[in-house]
């Protein structure tokens, strides 16, 4: 069996993938963890099929109120190359015919096939897109400090790494601040649905939360650091002069099916191909191996692990794919290279 | 403490303080303790929808109705009695 190659921890929950290790686990007389038992209790009350269907109701509505009321773009999608976020935006164009603007981040460790990707598909479905690449002496810096250390929360760091966590944040920061300057109503994202919520599916964007969101997340940055990363922040006078405008988020895959393998096989049909350089958890980022390693070596646990254990409760994956996603060994090459160049 | 309050914080310590309560008062601000963030908090209005059995608007989604306890205890008095 595949799984007996992999490094599988004494102890883990029969059904999803949690470990022993992962903070507040607890598991019952049958081995099942506490966050299984808590989805059991409560799919007897709630039905997903339907609140999917209400979800894609939401997005009907809300597209039909806000399509073409904006200057130039319905909505800006924050765009990785990436298969999830390269499949929102063939939805989005194809079903809603939105006027889209996708905006990258390339935090000098995009792979070069995930650049490709970001050409091919944005040419077939006749998007704009905006690349925004912070100078290495920004970058450098910061995801150096957090491959050291942990400076974000510890319910933060359950979900995901310190690195993903700084980079993620610069993501959702630009891509906010574009929608305000341009007036852009709707801001797309491409989480699993074993990223977030189904409640936080569509939901309006308030700027007070995300301005202490946001104060506290940059006030997590050593003072240095913090004045070379500022610029990609929101700044403070935007939660006012724009408190009218701030938009509507939407993570379509948490309603939308998901099936890796069917996404994987539409995008190929329009040219996109799966990256070789990056990791199983990845596909379009060449640092995310080591920053999962770091994870590990500190926490004890996958940071992915909470993302894909939510996936497989839902049965939008196999147990089997579960664990060879988070229990295999970090690419080694992938780690040294990623080392290698935070030393340059 | 009363019941809303209790069942909060109990739901607070067991996900996001992982059983250690100490510093959890009933106007600690979750989000500038770095005990919820940004995902946290949908998870927050996740529970309070199932567990009350309540609706939470979009611009209800504010700190001053979700970020302490006590501002939880008063929003959802205040729902609950609508």
């Amino acid at each position: 069996m595949i799984t007996d190659q992999l490094n599988i921890p004494k102890q883990i929950c029969k059904r999803c993938i949690l470990p022993g290790t992962f903070p507040g686990i607890k598991f019952n007389e049958n081995g099942l963890c506490n966050h299984c038992q808590k989805q059991i209790d409560s799919s007897q009350t709630s039905n997903t099929s339907t609140k999917k269907r209400n979800f894609r109701y939401r997005l009907d509505a809300l597209v039909h109120d806000l399509k073409g009321t904006a200057p130039v773009y319905d909505i800006i999608v924050a765009y990785s190359g990436g298969k999830d976020s390269s499949y929102i935006l063939k939805l989005l164009k194809e079903q809603y015919n939105l006027r889209i603007l996708a905006m990258t981040l390339d935090n000098h460790f995009v792979s070069p096939a995930a650049i490709e990707n970001i050409k091919v598909i944005t040419d077939k479905l006749a998007i704009d897109t905006l690349i925004i690449r912070p100078p290495w002496a920004a970058i450098k810096p910061m995801f150096n400090l957090t491959a050291q250390k942990d400076i974000f929360s510890k319910t933060t760091l359950m979900r995901a790494s310190s690195i993903c966590t700084a980079c993620i944040g610069i993501v959702k920061s630009i891509v906010l601040k574009t929608a305000l300057e341009m007036s852009i109503p709707l801001v797309g994202y491409g989480w699993s649905p074993g990223q977030a919520p189904i409640q936080s599916a569509i939901l309006k964007t308030n700027p007070q939360l995300i301005q202490t969101n946001q104060k506290v997340l940059i006030n997590s940055f050593p003072l240095e650091l913090k004045e070379k990363l500022n610029q990609y922040f929101i700044p403070d006078s935007y939660f006012k002069t724009f408190k009218e405008k701030f938009p509507h988020n939407i993570h379509p895959l948490a309603f939308f099916d998901y099936d890796e393998d069917h996404i994987k096989k539409e995008l190929k049909k329009m040219g996109w191909k799966s990256p070789e350089d990056t990791d199983s958890n990845s596909s379009n980022c060449r640092i995310n191996a080591y920053a999962n390693q770091c994870h590990i070596l500190r926490h004890g646990f996958h940071p992915y692990v909470w993302e894909i254990a939510n996936m497989v409760r839902q049965n939008i994956m196999t147990r089997e794919q579960g664990l060879i996603k988070i229990y295999s060994d970090q690419n080694k090459e992938m780690v040294s290279y990623a080392k290698e160049k935070l030393q340059q | 403490m009363n019941e809303i309050k209790k069942t909060i914080r109990k739901f607070i310590i067991e996900n996001f303080l992982f059983g250690e309560e100490d510093n959890l008062k009933g106007d600690t601000s979750f989000l500038e303790e770095g005990i919820i963030d940004s995902t946290g908090v949908l998870e927050l209005i996740e529970f309070l929808e199932e567990q009350f059995d309540i609706t939470v608007k979009d611009d209800e989604i504010i700190p001053e109705n979700l970020d302490s306890l006590n501002n939880l205890e008063k929003f959802l008095t205040r729902v609950e009695a609508k």
